[in-house]
């Protein structure tokens, strides 16, 4: 899952939490699953870095991404 | 209308040409010093009537002469009897308060001018003198103009708007917004200028979680345009980037004119995910400026708001985390309020039919119960009612031994008063 992935999710959670109609053992489960989801998105951020990359269009028209030098 | 090309001397008079071209080889040609009789008529062409030169010759000797002698120059004036052509090339006039010349701007040669002319402008035209035999006139060939106050560009610059404007690409509701956490953003620039230095510097500052892929275009000089486009094309074609920033650090205006060109616009239009333009610290706004989905004043400007940044987002995750446990601890709540509920009403009803029934109950009479007196007994407030079934409220109704009925939430007490209390 993409960070922008875990947060959305980790909205949808929060909402269905806060709906009163949620079953008390779905609730601790979607619990469960936001905890998942906000240590996997807090551990992304911490191994941030921003690369710096290059497009180079391959001849036969595909392309390839490749760490630029500095 | 007489053809456009001219007749290239007689045929006829070939050798005449050859005489005529050796003596202009020597421009000190006063006739040389001659013993003989002046009149000779095979010394020159044209010297007499009978050696008479076609006019076709004449012309094109001159155009030789007046071709050969001007090498390509600037010439300033004043713009008057502007004509484009249909077959796309300008004629018009250059002239100060003496004298004019004609000029004409070919269609082929009109890259090196930002937009067409109008007549009264002031203008620095760049050409070559030539002579246009067919007419025997001399004429300027342009290929650049530069209009004084830079009257030009703008000129251009407006007719490029309108036609994007046209096209409805200006149109503040195609603006798309920028994605919330962009994961690869694409950086069309030059990849050794200044923009994709501040970039980098200010995405590696906010230790934003993020992918530049930059894709190199020249951003100045002849070939910028086309190479923007190229570079847009191929983010397109990769489809790898959920963000494009296209621009340049500041320069001088000219070098700046490449996002101002029509093509570069259209390709900034064209790109498949979000744009932001950051072209220099210009005052002005460029073209690319306006179709991008954002325009940024510096390139830092643009990484700023391309990118969150690490404490940014660490909040962001802190209000979900919050959120969430607070609506579960919440609902744990509710729930466990609800069970204790339940619990009470087995303990005392004997069975959950029962608490249901009395729920039930309890729902249904709630409304009356409100407006009935019974409601203040239930509360374990007493009612007193002389025998004649009248209200006692008040002491001087209770005298001391006076018999009375004490109604109760599930009854009614016989009671007498045993000495009548002080007033309160």
């Amino acid at each position: 899952m993409t960070f922008e992935e875990r947060v959305a999710r980790l909205e949808a959670i929060a909402s269905a939490l806060e709906h009163d109609g949620v079953d008390l053992a779905r609730a601790l489960e979607l619990f469960e699953e936001g905890i998942e989801n906000l240590r996997a998105a807090a551990d992304e951020l911490a191994r941030a870095e921003a690369r710096v990359q290059r497009l180079v269009e391959r001849a036969d028209g595909g392309f390839d991404v490749v760490d630029a030098a500095e | 209308m007489t053809s456009r090309r001219a007749p290239r001397g007689a045929e006829s008079a070939d050798l005449d040409l050859f005489a005529l071209a050796s003596s202009i080889g020597e421009p000190a040609h006063a006739p040389p010093p001659a013993p003989e009789p002046l009149i000779d008529s095979t010394r020159y062409p044209g010297e007499t009537a009978a050696s008479a030169i076609a006019v076709s010759l004449l012309t094109q000797t001159a155009k030789d002469v007046i071709e050969g002698a001007f090498i390509p120059l600037w010439v300033r004036g004043e713009i008057s009897d502007f004509k484009s052509h249909r077959n796309g090339h300008w004629y018009f006039c250059l002239r100060d308060g003496q004298a004019q010349v004609r000029c004409v701007a070919w269609k082929r040669d009109q890259r090196g001018i930002p937009a067409a002319p109008d007549d009264g402008m002031q203008v620095a035209a760049f050409g070559r003198l030539t002579v246009y035999a067919a007419r025997g006139e001399m004429q300027f060939s342009v290929t650049r103009i530069e209009a004084e106050g830079d009257g030009l560009r703008r000129k251009a610059l407006e007719i490029t708007r309108a036609r994007l404007e046209a096209d409805g690409l200006l149109a503040p509701e195609r603006k798309r917004r920028l994605p919330p956490f962009p994961r690869v953003i694409a950086v069309v620039t030059s990849p050794d200028g200044a923009a994709l230095h501040d970039i980098v510097a200010v995405t590696r500052r906010r230790g934003a979680n993020v992918r530049l892929v930059v894709v190199p275009a020249a951003v100045q000089g002849e070939t910028a345009p086309e190479e923007l486009c190229f570079a847009l094309d191929q983010v397109n074609r990769w489809g790898g980037a959920d963000l494009v920033i296209v621009g340049r650090g500041g320069g001088a205006r000219e070098d700046l004119w490449a996002f101002n060109d029509e093509r570069v616009a259209r390709a900034v239009a064209a790109c498949r995910v979000p744009t932001i333009s950051a072209v220099g610290h210009e005052i002005d706004v460029s073209i690319c400026d306006l179709v991008a989905d954002l325009r940024a004043a510096t390139p830092s400007a643009a990484a700023e708001a391309a990118t969150r940044s690490r404490g940014e987002l660490e909040g962001e995750l802190r209000k979900l985390s919050l959120r969430m446990r607070s609506a579960t601890r919440a609902l744990v709540r509710a729930r466990g309020d609800r069970l204790r509920h339940i619990g009470r009403d087995l303990a005392s009803g004997g069975g959950e039919q029962v608490a249901r029934r009395r729920t039930q109950l309890g729902a249904v009479s709630g409304r009356l119960h409100a407006l009935s007196p019974l409601a203040t007994l239930a509360r374990g407030y007493a009612v007193a009612r002389g025998r004649d079934g009248s209200t006692l409220s008040t002491v001087a109704q209770l005298s001391d031994g006076l018999p009375f009925d004490l109604v109760v939430r599930d009854g009614t007490v016989s009671a007498r008063v045993e000495r009548a209390g002080e007033d309160a």
